[in-house]
């Protein structure tokens, strides 16, 4: 098999259809969305055979589709960021309860950091509350492992089973043998066998509590003795331990070589320690646990983002009256938020150890005080963005009128960066067409904005938008429509009609979807004419009642760029307004300060800046006849 | 172990760069691990890219390069070689392209960004530092979008026989052998191109 350098996301891809996947669905979130399209892709090339994939509407929807699936007797994958396992609970508790036919894995990623997500909150910790079991990876060649078996687990004890990476396993890469070609199985049992046990019931779910607390204590038998766990021992007589779990185990053990070498390099004696790797830390291998801590006297667990292998450990303590200490986020001997890494891991391991070698101290030397400060580069819309031009019509539109800005999730969130500043709230998918629902009913005389996305209208702005109708809000909702889901890497959603499989379905007009709920004031617009979309945000903010704004143009990922805008440096005043007013990456003040300068390779020739100008200085060839950019 | 580190703004190439090194070491049958950012840094943010490889047999195990620990920083802008400076190796080189991206930030907050004092700041700070003419190697090339295998070029020539940098472990046409690998079939001249006219560039100076 040939040798390629896949993203762990993408040989989880390709561990998910060499275990047989027969159908795969998720809703994209950083950092997980490359493996659906992986499995596209691979479809697609006529490598994976017999594979259904798709982009469902959002997780709940993926997760039921599977929960069919799998009761038909498919194997089936879900994917999501850590956020999406909030959306899909409510599926993934009952479905647990019923069980599962085919093997149904969760994949779930999450981001600590966090890097581009909402929270820190922790997977391990949501297989605990559903009674699932969870792996947990600590480089991607143990996620596509984990991957494999996964499948086998759940279908061996009727659950479905989670697999839990973090960003730093899912955007890692490594080279790995990959398959010419792989098959779906075929369905368990030939298809879906009627049974009452897939009927949830009070009194089914009183059974199935029974089975789930019957099966879990097998399960984390079959963890005791697994390969998940290792346990490495240098030294004679350890008495302290090092714990680990997903990315920190590589952390950890990246810093105990650099000990090891430094110690050799100076001819100091290596410590003594023993360390133990925990990769399935929901059912928590409490012998292996225990096993592992015999005879020590102290061990320091490396984790990120909640403390789970820490409880798992003071319980042990308690349970097995073990006169261990347990240091790690609840004593603060380890980081209690954010990432991990080899650095934090050496000099919390020197002091652990009571190992100091000369030459390990001194990491960071180049971190000087006097030096420059770096340039202040946060992220930011692209060069010729719509979302720019909708959020600037929208504050035109508003003026001075006492408003509120409801955001949400994607691209558009940086609409709450300077210059734009047009963001006031944003807190979970969908959440700004209620949010401002909320706004509306304590300050009736605010205009209520919430902006949303195109696709994130879809995921989960429906039932607010009915809710609006129903109550009679008066709120403004602004669909920044650029035909994708930007954020995450311009996947297709129901309204753009492309689907994974090829066959493309009729788009769903979000105009249609928001008259037939009831908004009788839907203007459309394109938001990179500053006259047309201040007009269409005027009218729907005046409307009484529920209205809606529709800004439409594509993302600039989707399309060529036209030719870029021009300064006329005769005409430019150098008076900066238009920065000010947009702050478009591609423009900036030239070194003298006398004129704006447009760089040429940035500009996409949206044309959006000649609108701006006060003093009709910028052309742009998109604004002849003929010039727009295509798609 | 041979720690690499680029640094750059989104769009400048950085994840490509890595794959041609990572490409390089299995030729080499070395262990290998790349890591990227990705996802709303990519948004015209600061975008790192860390390529380790076992050159010594050794067993990678951590996907990032740590602090103090980078045999190589590939600086594609000024700025980000001084964001990236904490994690060069007391005895690491830094190679930078001295072409500057401007951030919307500096412009709004009225103050210039100046690269002079940057670069000397590097040169002063870094074992070993290269300052390179980017712009000029780009327009010999013709295009921007060789940036990135130009840069490396830079840092694999200027660690041949030398005790520092990727310590002569990959040399010149290994690395045209690993970009064939990576780019597609229509740019592989256009970067062996590059390869050239950027070692052409170091030995003039």
């Amino acid at each position: 098999m040939p040798k390629k350098l896949l993203m762990g996301n993408e040989a989880f891809a390709y561990a998910a259809l060499e275990a047989g996947v027969r159908v795969v669905a998720g809703y994209p979130g950083t950092p997980s969305s490359e493996l659906v399209e992986t499995v596209a892709k691979l479809h697609a090339s006529g490598v994976a055979q017999g594979v259904h994939v798709e982009w469902s509407t959002n997780e709940k929807a993926a997760l039921e589709l599977l929960a069919g699936a799998s009761m038909a007797g498919a194997r089936v994958l879900f994917t999501c960021k850590q956020v999406g396992m909030n959306v899909a609970s409510d599926p993934l508790l009952s479905l647990n309860y019923v069980g599962i036919k085919g093997g149904c894995v969760l994949f779930v990623a999450d981001d600590p950091g966090p890097i581009s997500s909402q929270t820190e909150q922790d997977t391990r910790r949501f297989a605990d509350f559903a009674k699932v079991p969870v792996l947990d990876p600590s480089t991607p060649d143990e996620g596509y492992a984990m991957m494999r078996e996964a499948f086998e687990l759940s279908e061996r004890y009727g659950t479905p089973v989670i697999i839990r990476p973090t960003t730093r396993i899912c955007h890692a890469s490594t080279f790995f043998d990959i398959p010419a070609s792989t098959q779906a199985r075929p369905l368990i049992d030939g298809g879906f066998q009627r049974d009452s046990k897939w009927v949830i019931f009070p009194r089914r779910a009183y059974q199935a509590h029974a089975e789930i607390t019957e099966r879990l204590p097998r399960i984390r038998q079959e963890f005791e003795s697994g390969a998940f766990n290792p346990v490495v021992q240098h030294g004679d007589d350890p008495a302290r331990g090092i714990v680990c779990g997903g990315v920190s185990a590589a952390y950890a053990r990246e810093a105990l070589a650099m000990l090891e070498a430094a110690c050799d390099r100076t001819g100091m004696l290596a410590p003594s320690y023993r360390l133990m790797q925990i990769g399935t830390p929901f059912p928590f291998p409490y012998e292996a646990a225990a096993a592992f801590a015999d005879g020590l006297e102290d061990v320091l667990v490396f984790e990120e983002l909640d403390h789970v292998l820490e409880d798992g450990f003071i319980q042990l303590a308690g349970s097995h009256h073990l006169d261990l200490h347990v240091h790690g986020k609840l004593d603060e001997s380890t980081l209690r938020r954010g990432e991990n890494g080899t650095e934090d891991c050496l000099g919390r391991l020197a002091a652990f150890l009571d190992c100091h070698p000369a030459g390990i101290a001194d990491l960071s030397a180049l971190d000087q005080p006097g030096a420059p400060e770096p340039p202040m580069r946060p992220p930011v819309l692209c060069a010729g963005c719509p979302h720019r031009g909708g959020f600037y019509a929208v504050k035109r539109a508003l003026g001075k009128k006492p408003a509120v800005l409801c955001g949400d999730i994607g691209c558009y969130t940086l609409g709450n960066a300077q210059p734009l500043d047009a963001i006031d709230t944003c807190l979970c998918m969908g959440a700004g067409i209620t949010m401002a629902q909320g706004f509306s009913v304590a300050e009736p005389d605010r205009a209520c904005v919430a902006f949303v996305g195109d696709s994130t209208f879809f995921a989960s702005a429906l039932t607010g938008v009915a809710n609006a109708v129903y109550n009679q809000h008066n709120v403004t909702f602004v669909i920044l429509d650029n035909a994708t889901t930007a954020m995450t890497g311009s996947q297709p959603h129901p309204g753009t009609g492309q689907t994974l499989m090829g066959p493309k379905s009729e788009p769903i007009d979000i105009e249609g979807v928001l008259r037939a709920l009831g908004v009788h004031c839907t203007v459309r617009a394109n938001p990179l004419r500053l006259d047309e979309a201040v007009a269409a945000a005027r009218q729907a903010i005046e409307h009484p009642g529920p209205s809606a704004v529709i800004f439409e143009s594509p993302c600039v990922q989707l399309i060529k760029p036209a030719l870029p805008a021009v300064i006329d440096p005769d005409t430019c005043t150098g008076c900066g307004a238009c920065i000010r007013a947009i702050g478009c990456p591609a423009m900036g003040m030239d070194t003298d300060g006398a004129c704006v300068h447009i760089d040429a390779s940035l500009c996409n020739g949206c044309g959006f800046c000649v609108d701006v100008c006060p003093f009709g200085a910028i052309s742009a060839p998109a604004r002849e006849e003929g010039g727009e950019a295509a798609c | 172990m041979l720690n690499i580190l680029i640094a750059g703004v989104g769009g400048q190439g950085s994840v490509l760069a890595a794959k041609i090194l990572a490409q390089a070491a299995l030729e080499r049958g070395w262990q290998v691990r790349t890591a990227e950012t990705i996802g709303m840094a990519q948004r015209g943010g600061n975008v790192t890219s860390h390529v380790r490889m076992g050159n010594a047999g050794e067993c990678v195990h951590a996907p990032l390069v740590a602090k103090g620990t980078a045999d190589v920083i590939i600086a594609l802008e000024p700025g980000e070689g001084l964001r990236a400076l904490p994690y060069l190796a007391k005895d690491g080189l830094m190679v930078c392209a001295t072409t500057s991206i401007p951030s919307v930030m500096t412009d709004l907050s009225g103050e210039a960004y100046c690269t002079e004092p940057i670069i000397a700041y590097l040169a002063s700070a870094a074992a070993h530092f290269c300052a390179v003419d980017d712009a000029a190697i780009c327009d010999r090339v013709g295009s921007r979008k060789v940036l990135n295998v130009a840069m490396l070029a830079v840092a694999v020539q200027l660690s041949a026989g030398a005790d520092y940098g990727l310590r002569g472990a990959i040399d010149i046409d290994e690395l045209k052998e690993a970009l064939k690998n990576c780019v597609k079939e229509r740019f592989i001249a256009l970067n062996c191109e590059s390869v050239d006219i950027a070692v052409e560039t170091l030995q003039k100076a």
